[in-house]
């Protein structure tokens, strides 16, 4: 009998946390705490313990399928590689695009926007983090010069007062949520800013800003008026760190806590303790997610919390900062591999200088310079997709649009792990070996990188998605462009080319639990904890002060449609279910999709829990179970995304922010139906 | 015999050099492998060399043994739990287990379960004053002592004192009481823990005794472990001496003041909670900033508790008891957990570390063991033919006017 426990981290969410894998003779048979861990010693959240179930779902897809007349058969990896290459040759960059997963490893993302770049000539690489944090990008990159999570998770709790803006952590960041009750417990003050009375609100929040969806930056400006009123800001900061104050205090003389008050309907004295309490504040950290982000005026809400550190000097400093919180293992990875439209890795931007300097560590020429398609022109505009480990169907807005769009492309690969929503409308679909069927590394929210071990072999005939994409790569003429034996020959590649990665090696990740945070210019470095600490990422190493003005969500409630709905999340479930629907322990704890209604909202349509209700929107109707609650308030519903039966994305709105392309997943318009 | 003590040493100087204390144990165990007694050891590991991370072992090649030779304090890996969840229970697998008092304990309630073979079980059980959360370890090392944490070649509790012995050979120790002031040193339920001594076991092995020998003083605790000693030492597998009349006395001193501290740890840990007011007490783990308030239903701590072991669990979410999908869940979750288990709790404290929100559960459990205990004179994980008193109806209580048994 061979038994082993082997550590590996969770395949879940952002927060990275370690766990062991118990092996009998070669198959997984448990979870057991892993205490050395310093994200979650030892501990772990429902998702983690039941992580590995999913891995031996009978429906994991073992063998390529091809369809043919509207059904699905099986083909060999031959025979679909040929396939696919065959489809792919000749189609001109701007008809194609491919879109990498938020799940895959920096191994995988990387070979994917290098096949995209190399092969087809096109910068149309996206991933999920368009849906997520493309705002915070938008918003970040000019106040900040840096898109990522800047202080460590581990240094949250040394915070004081810690402002939680649109992230319902007790549910979606379960170890970040120990670190801020840590914090709460040593005396912190906490503050959330969020629509809804959530759990986060309730047992962690000791102010809640509970403000109308989308009105986040009235409420952010009224704060930071109510700081200058109280003479408050950091004026030494200011003076040495900032550039921009003076515009900035003049836009917000237009401002105050009253009219905050008026337009986000949280009272002006709230507003005011907010943020006297936040600038007072030893240490003030900012957590921020897709309450925030998730608007079509996602990169302004970012700006203006960003606004915000910088007034108070909360930023540069562990256990402060204004903190994205990409939701995904890694949702920091493939962006710094480059799946992004306007990044080659490294975050270069799109235009000759990069494009040289990756002809010349590529060996190639004539690289794209030119910008590519964001996510939604991706499926709206160009004839042929490469997707890999994501779910658009389920996740992105306007669902019926969405399958109609996938529909009417001319050719639609998918690489993923089980036959999913999206994957029902491919022209081919690859099987795909994930997590611990393989080796490769991931940047966990706080630019941890850590590396996964292969424990297990993939079922049936699934391989790796970088080894896939290399096949192709290989049937299209390019072997010599694509040629890794491993995984780690990759990540060596990547090593030379991305300076934030280029200290990390697999030795030092296998020695080190937590991993190293990036950047890691040099292997003797230890990476780097707390990012801003003596300068900005700004090309004038400041961090510069940017006016936002408040504007209303796209579409508002009428008298057609007459409510808010607002999407999110649940503990048990993660994103669009494709894991956790198939994990017993999970999906009996929520099984079916729920609908949070506020009891005045009941009384009036004369419901009560568990009653069937169809929701609508102008983009169409949903059926689903009725939870009255007082968590959501009057005017608003919230339904979580994870259920295909009834997917809330079919609800929702793809207008977008116009500086990041964000939609607008947060605010919409909707009626409900009896 | 049972009773029977002595200082024991291998007579290998390969495994005298690797081992601490003389190699006794090591030597045993690969002598149950190489003797056939048994099919494989489970034992705790430092993975790859690391002190912080400790892990269970399953040995059934003798030279492999070695390797697992010196105390590990900062590593707290759940036996028990490993023996019965993924090695059957040692149903068909002859295995010797070395244990601390508290997976020892762990181990024989699981026996009165028939979830562990008892027969297929040699426990070599080992003297225990408390370990320590890695995390917390390696920060007290970082703060406390001023070194780096992996610079450490060995720790040691010893006479109120934390000691540490660097690569270099140096030494440095800090008053274990400060750093438990601190919120550093042991976990809380090794700070609580009033049994150092696994007489529990077959034999406990130990260096109290060893009056600075290189040896390991052991106990023979049951006819089994004097079977096992009698064929090791007739083998020439360990060496033994009788230890002095001081020795004896010297370990029942040290073994009697580590008692006292842990009652006085018990006192004080309990005292807070006892000191509350009913009204107190329902804020503290049921109100709205309730301990309990804070659960997301991870499952951690049933999952750890050596004392949790049934397949069907009345917790969850299909058993239709505690209401499926709410955090945090309902009130009845703990209360259920806790009368379930409470009468035979062994303070592993392995649900403390299980659980994301640091509800002290070990704490909570263990006090109202410590009530019971009395009451029903029963103390868990001592005596494998003493039954659970909740679990149990006696023909006196079946007597009792009033009490009916319903199937």
């Amino acid at each position: 009998m061979n038994l082993q426990y082997v550590p590996t981290i969770c395949p879940y969410c952002g927060c990275g946390c370690g766990m062991y894998l118990v092996l009998k003779d070669g198959r997984i048979v448990g979870e057991e705490p892993w205490k050395e861990h310093p994200v979650n010693e030892g501990t772990n959240c429902p998702k983690g313990k039941n992580a590995y179930k999913f891995l031996y779902s009978d429906d994991r897809l073992k063998k390529p399928l091809i369809r043919k007349n509207g059904t699905f058969r099986e083909a060999s990896w031959e025979e679909a590689l040929s396939l696919v290459a065959e489809k792919l040759k000749g189609v001109p960059p701007e008809s194609f695009g491919a879109i990498a997963s938020g799940k895959g490893t920096n191994e995988e993302a990387y070979v994917l926007q290098k096949f995209a770049r190399v092969i087809m000539g096109t910068n149309s690489i996206e991933y999920c983090a368009r849906f997520c944090h493309s705002a915070s990008v938008a918003g970040l990159l000019p106040t900040v010069g840096s898109g990522t999570m800047e202080t460590s998770q581990l240094d949250i709790e040394r915070a004081d007062c810690i402002l939680i803006a649109g992230v319902n952590i007790k549910e979606t960041f379960p170890m970040i949520a120990k670190k801020v009750l840590r914090a709460k417990r040593k005396g912190a003050t906490v503050i959330v800013i969020d629509p809804r009375r959530t759990v986060t609100v309730s047992y962690l929040g000791d102010l809640h800003l509970q403000l109308q969806a989308g009105t986040d930056v009235a409420l952010i400006n009224g704060m930071m008026s109510a700081i200058l009123a109280e003479g408050l800001e950091n004026k030494e900061f200011i003076e040495t760190r900032t550039a921009g104050f003076d515009e900035l205090r003049a836009a917000l003389s237009a401002t105050s806590p009253e009219q905050a008050a008026d337009i986000s309907g949280v009272a002006a004295e709230k507003i005011k303790e907010a943020a006297i309490a936040y600038a007072k504040a030893e240490r003030g950290c900012i957590l921020f997610d897709e309450g925030i982000t998730q608007h079509t005026t996602g990169s302004d809400n970012v700006a203006a919390l960003a606004d915000l550190a910088l007034l108070t000097g909360h930023i540069g400093k562990p256990g402060t900062g204004v903190n994205p919180m990409r939701g995904q293992i890694n949702g920091e990875g493939a962006g710094d591999m480059g799946c992004v439209n306007v990044f080659y890795p490294g975050f270069k931007q799109v235009g000759q200088e990069s494009a040289e300097f990756f002809q010349n560590a590529w060996g190639v020429e004539h690289l794209p310079t030119e910008p590519g398609l964001t996510y939604m022109d991706i499926i709206h505009k160009c004839k042929v997709i490469y997707l890999v480990g994501t779910n658009p169907v389920m996740a992105a807005p306007d669902s019926t649009n969405v399958k109609r769009a996938l529909d009417n492309l001319d050719f639609f690969v998918v690489q993923d792990i089980f036959l999913t929503e999206t994957a029902k409308h491919a022209d081919v679909v690859l099987p795909a070996a994930c997590w611990v069927e393989r080796e490769g590394i991931h940047a966990w929210v706080d630019r941890r990188v850590q590396k996964i071990n292969k424990v297990i072999d993939p079922p049936g005939e699934a391989m790796p998605d970088w080894w896939i994409i290399c096949r192709v790569a290989e049937k299209m003429g390019y072997k010599d462009k694509f040629n890794y034996a491993s995984a780690g020959e990759i990540f060596e590649e990547i090593r030379s080319c991305v300076p934030q990665y280029k200290g990390i090696t697999y030795e030092r990740l296998e020695k080190k639990a937590g991993g190293i945070q990036w950047p890691c210019p040099s292997e003797d470095h230890p990476g780097t904890p707390t990012m801003f600490v003596e300068a900005f990422g700004t090309p004038d190493k400041l961090g510069h002060f940017q006016a936002v003005e408040y504007k209303p969500p796209a579409e508002v409630p009428d008298a057609d449609y007459p409510d808010v709905l607002i999407t999110g999340r649940n503990l048990f479930h993660y994103h669009t279910g494709t894991m956790t629907r198939r994990t017993d322990t999970l999906n009996s704890e929520v099984p079916e999709a729920y609908a949070e209604i506020n009891p005045e909202d009941a009384t009036r349509l004369r419901i009560s829990s568990g009653s069937r209700i169809t929701l609508e929107t102008r983009r169409g109707r949903i059926e689903v179970t009725a939870k009255v609650t007082g968590r959501v308030p009057q005017g608003s519903i919230f339904v979580p995304f994870h259920f295909s039966e009834s997917c809330a994305n079919i609800l929702t709105n793809p207008a977008l922010d116009p500086k990041s392309k964000m939609p607008e997943f947060k605010v919409c318009a909707v009626k409900e139906e009896v | 015999m049972k009773g029977d003590t002595y200082w024991a040493w291998s007579p290998d100087p390969a495994i005298v050099d690797r081992a601490e204390s003389g190699g006794a144990v090591t030597s045993l165990l690969k002598f149950a492998l190489e003797s056939n007694q048994v099919d494989a050891v489970l034992a705790v590991k430092a993975r790859d060399g690391n002190r912080y991370d400790g892990i269970p072992v399953l040995i059934d090649d003798p030279e492999e043994v070695a390797a697992t030779a010196g105390a590990l304090h900062c590593v707290s890996p759940n036996m028990a739990r490993c023996l019965k969840e993924f090695l059957d229970g040692a149903s068909d697998l002859r295995v010797a287990v070395t244990c601390k008092p508290c997976d020892a304990k762990a181990i024989i309630e699981l026996v009165k379960r028939n979830q562990i073979n008892l027969e297929n079980v040699l426990l070599i059980g080992l003297n225990c004053t408390g370990t320590m959360r890695p995390v917390v370890a390696q920060r007290m090392m970082e703060e406390e002592f001023g070194v780096d944490p992996f610079d450490v070649a060995s720790e040691d509790i010893e006479d109120d004192k934390l000691k540490i012995r660097l690569r270099d050979g140096s030494e440095k120790e800090r008053d274990l009481a400060e750093l438990e002031a601190k919120g550093l040193g042991r976990r809380e339920n090794c700070r609580r823990c009033d049994i150092n001594i696994p007489t529990m076991a077959d034999i406990a092995c130990g260096k109290w005794g060893a009056e600075g020998r290189e040896a390991t003083f052991i106990e023979v605790c049951s006819e089994r472990g004097a079977d096992f000693i009698d064929r090791a030492v007739e083998g020439g597998h360990i060496k033994v001496e009788q230890p002095s009349a001081e020795a004896l006395e010297s370990r029942r001193a040290q073994d009697r003041a580590a008692t006292e501290l842990a009652r006085q740890w018990q006192e004080r840990d309990f005292g807070e909670f006892q000191a509350m007011s009913l009204e107190e007490r329902f804020d503290y783990w049921f109100g709205p900033s309730g301990q309990f308030s804070q659960c997301t239903k991870c499952f951690g701590c049933r999952d750890a508790c050596p004392i949790c072991y049934c397949k069907d669990c009345y917790l969850e979410a299909d058993r239709g008891v505690v209401p499926r999908g709410e955090i945090p869940p309902d009130a009845m979750f703990h209360m259920i957990r806790a009368v379930h288990v409470m009468d035979s709790c062994v303070n592993c404290g392995q649900c403390e570390d299980a659980c994301p929100v640091e509800i002290p559960l070990s704490r909570l459990i263990f006090m109202l063991n410590r009530q019971l205990a009395p009451i029903f004179k029963y103390e868990p994980g001592m005596d494998v033919s003493a039954a659970p008193p909740l679990r149990m109806v006696t023909e006196e209580e079946l007597s009792l006017s009033g009490v009916e048994l319903t199937l």
